[in-house]
């Protein structure tokens, strides 16, 4: 079988790494075709930091930032990164957080200087902080009008138990009443930290010299951790649970399973294969079922988030109310099938196909590239672009049955069927 | 631009313009058909036709059956679109290089020799009701399908592409059949951008029973027209936010005002220094989502604000927003502001050059509007001598008179309405129409 199907051999760029000496890493990858360059400093700081009474802390602190430094106004990174042509943004997610801008490349060196300066060292001022609350507010209130995210957040809340992942990145609402700048900033103090942050650049990256600028930086300056207490892994319970939603047009059927954290990657790359096998495209096995041959859904969905305490596969059906019960057998019994009897050679070569491309496809993206270098890095992870790709390559219908499609059997999800009420 | 290579224009022999954009090194291929005739297309009593025609394309054409092209398509791990939006019909093929001889030969296949089987237009057909009764679910569709009937009420551009209800459960395969018979017609390009093979013309002709696809290139033509007078529309939601959306029909791409108007897109809702962003937002705290909808069309474009806020701070969110919209029509923009949008309006398009589809797709835009190949070149030259006094001579002459459209609850609509009537926009006389050149 040939390496990766499909796609011809170009060797892909090997991302080049370094160490401040403080400890924060460094990862560059040049792609001298890429019009802009990504600069995208990563953080492990998301909500699964946050002790009890600091629900949404770690998202309401990424807004925060951009309401500036010390040596910056609020608003005036905005507007620099922009005047340059740039754009930038950021997202809070479990476990990590990422600030990104894209530049033309000869501002990037600019824009280096003012992304490390706004990270690293928010103002938080009171003032500005009692207004962001009420930005932060009404994106809560925004996320509540749409039931399909209800749903979602009630699914998790039920099967994450205890855990973080079960709640609400953006925080709940008393919560984020009671707030104040100085409990986010012994949030920023703790979690933004030398041995917690890394640094990601992918773009035309040759001529640029960004060394000296790095080496005397709020980034080099940052300080080590304080010993924090490990992040527990997921124990996800299976159940069910059926309620009902205002506003709802389509009954929903939602239902989670755990697999392996992000730190065993061929696993995760295995329930990559699985997903696509089961709802990538009109041949693959729920779409035919349900939607094709059934004609039960409008849309059968099947994500795979990938997670450090636990990846998380998530499965939506959209239907009628009244076909619900008949939408759930019937998934079951495609994995039943499925962990009965391996899949067919043909099948799992589609999906790889399908998963190959997919990635190869997302390396045309300086931003993309960055984030995977860089979200790898953060955690550890130090493998090349074409890693991935063996993995996905090492995967066979035996071992797949083995060792990946059990972990999706019905009786290991957490279910929730969501109704109009 | 450096990462565009060589660009070859070509003809089919029907007449259909193709153009190569030659990107070597990432062994990639994007592929896009752009024909005129979409949604505002659609026949009377037949809304939804063009987007259920494209939708069933791809269930079957030339020797391949549904299943057969969906294995060929997914087993190359390719993505396959088939999509219509207001002005034109779309097919998007990305693939592996490698896998172009066995791909690209379904382009035209599917436009020429489509199946249509009725059991796969009843799928589809059932399929885009749902989606229509699920969009329900979201308040900003609801504002925004409210907006569409003040801006366009029975005219072309009034209805989601999906289609309406009663229409989309109607429509007939002879109905369809006789909209594929005339794909073309109305013009058409292809745009490849990519790896691209040698005997590229050849690729896309085989299978065809016939290789003149007779078709034209797209011509400069005038496109559908908006209303303008000011209007209000509410519906009633047990939402925790009200949504607002204030809008106006303009002018069509490439039309003399429509480039002021794009900077002025750039200034208001472009990037986190953008007007309505730090006025909105940053100053007052309104909104999370705050911004200008603002798409190129063949006709009378729409440009919209649109925002959500808690509906207790109803007033002062349709006060803002109004005022806002209020000021475009008072007074000139800074330099300094026009300079940043500007800045923005380079950064965008180099942005939006990134992957070989993004390349074909923009291209195949422009040309299907009948607008030169270097359209997006020619013009980030003539947004750098546009003046402030421009920028507002085309506000007053295209927004002087917006909607509202509001979505939220009994109370928040109340305030926001009499907010609406008390302010001056709600009896604002339109402009004359200019004549169009």
């Amino acid at each position: 079988m040939p390496a990766s199907p499909g796609l011809t051999h170009q060797p892909l760029p090997e991302p080049q790494r370094r160490s401040l000496g403080n400890g924060v890493n460094l990862v560059q990858i040049d792609l001298p075709q890429a019009p802009v360059v990504c600069l995208d400093l990563w953080c492990r700081a998301g909500s699964a930091c946050e002790r009890s009474d600091e629900s949404g802390l770690a998202h309401f602190l990424e807004h925060m930032v951009f309401k500036g430094s010390q040596s910056l106004e609020a608003g005036e990174f905005d507007l620099k990164v922009e005047a340059l042509g740039g754009n930038s943004n950021a997202a809070t997610g479990f476990d990590d957080v990422h600030y990104h801008v894209l530049m033309p490349p000869e501002a990037a060196p600019q824009a280096l200087e003012l992304l490390l300066d706004l990270v690293l060292q928010p103002r938080l001022d009171g003032d500005d902080f009692a207004m962001e609350r009420q930005v932060v507010l009404e994106e809560l209130a925004q996320s509540e009008d749409q039931p399909e995210e209800v749903a979602f957040q009630e699914l998790l809340r039920q099967a994450c138990g205890s855990h973080a992942y079960g709640r609400p990145i953006l925080g709940r609402r008393d919560a984020l009443e009671a707030h104040s700048p100085e409990a986010m900033g012994a949030f920023h103090q703790r979690h933004y930290r030398a041995d917690r942050c890394c640094l990601a650049l992918a773009g035309p990256l040759a001529g640029l010299d960004l060394d000296a600028a790095l080496n005397d930086s709020p980034l080099s300056r940052l300080p080590r951790s304080e010993p924090l207490a490990a992040i527990p892994t997921l124990q996800l319970q299976p159940g069910h649970t059926r309620i009902e939603l205002q506003r709802l047009e389509a009954a929903r059927l939602l239902m989670a399973w755990q697999l392996p954290g992000a730190a065993d990657q061929d696993t995760v790359m295995g329930g990559d294969l699985l997903t696509t096998l089961l709802a990538e495209g009109r041949r693959s096995r729920l779409v035919e079922q349900l939607r094709e041959r059934l004609r039960l859904v409008e849309s059968v969905d099947l994500d795979l988030n990938v997670l450090e305490s636990g990846c998380l596969v998530l499965l939506e059906a959209v239907c009628e109310p009244e076909q619900l019960q008949e939408v759930e057998q019937q998934v079951r019994r495609v994995l039943l099938e499925l962990i009965e009897q391996p899949p067919a050679e043909a099948e799992l070569e589609r999906a790889k196909r399908l998963v190959g491309n997919g990635y190869r496809f997302s390396l045309e993206v300086a931003g993309s590239v960055a984030a995977m270098v860089g979200n790898s890095q953060l955690w550890g992870r130090h493998h090349n672009l074409q890693r991935p790709l063996d993995w996905l390559n090492d995967w066979g219908c035996e071992r797949l049955s083995r060792e990946v499609i059990p972990l999706l059997h019905p009786d290991r999800a957490f279910s929730l069927q969501a109704v109009p009420s | 631009m450096s990462a565009a290579g060589l660009i070859q224009p070509r003809t089919l022999p029907g007449g259909c313009p193709l153009w190569l954009i030659e990107r070597p090194g990432a062994g990639i291929l994007s592929a896009k058909l752009w024909m005129r005739g979409g949604s505002s297309a659609d026949p009377s009593g037949q809304r939804g036709a063009a987007q259920l025609l494209a939708g069933v394309l791809s269930r079957g054409c030339g020797s391949l059956s549904g299943d057969a092209l969906a294995d060929l398509v997914e087993g190359s791990g390719a993505g396959l679109r088939c999509e219509a939006a207001e002005d034109g019909t779309l097919l998007s093929l990305k693939c592996a290089s490698s896998d172009a001889p066995s791909l690209l030969p379904l382009l035209l296949q599917m436009v020429q020799q489509p199946w249509l089987v009725s059991d796969q237009i009843d799928l589809e057909r059932q399929l885009n009701l749902q989606t229509l009764q699920r969009q329900k679910e979201d308040p900003f569709q609801l504002a925004h399908d409210q907006l569409r009937q003040l801006l366009y009420s029975e005219g072309p551009y009034g209805h989601d592409p999906l289609g309406v209800d009663a229409d989309l459960r109607t429509l007939s395969r002879d109905q369809l059949q006789q909209l594929a018979s005339r794909y073309g017609q109305n013009g058409a390009v292809m745009v490849l951008a990519g790896e691209i093979p040698t005997n590229v013309e050849e690729l896309l002709l085989a299978g065809v029973t016939d290789a003149h696809w007779a078709c034209q290139p797209p011509q400069r033509s005038s496109g559908p027209q908006g209303q303008s007078q000011p209007a209000i529309s509410v519906s009633n939601d047990d939402t925790e936010q009200l949504v607002l959306m204030l809008g106006a029909t303009t002018t069509p791409l490439g039309a003399p005002q429509a480039l002021a108007l794009r900077l002025l897109h750039c200034h208001l809702g472009v990037g986190m220094s953008s007007r309505l962003f730090v006025a909105l937002r940053e100053e007052h705290g309104l909104a999370y989502d705050v911004g200008v909808h603002f798409p190129a069309r063949l006709g009378d474009a729409p440009f919209v604000f649109h925002l959500s806020s808690s509906s207790e701070r109803a007033a002062e969110a349709t006060t803002e927003l109004l005022q806002e919209w209020q000021r475009l029509l008072d007074q000139p923009i800074s330099e300094a502001e026009l300079e940043l949008a500007l800045a923005k309006f380079r950064g965008q398009e180099a942005l939006g050059r990134q992957t070989s589809s993004q390349i074909a797709d923009r291209h195949a835009l422009v040309l299907g509007h009948g607008l030169p190949f270097d359209f997006a070149d020619r013009s980030l030259a003539e947004a750098a001598q546009l003046r402030p006094d421009d920028l507002l001579a085309a506000a007053r002459s295209l927004l002087a008179a917006p909607s509202l459209s509001l979505c939220g609850p009994a109370s928040a609509l109340e305030q926001a309405e009499a907010v609406w009537r008390r302010h001056s926009l709600s009896r604002s006389q339109p402009q004359p129409v200019a004549s169009s050149s």
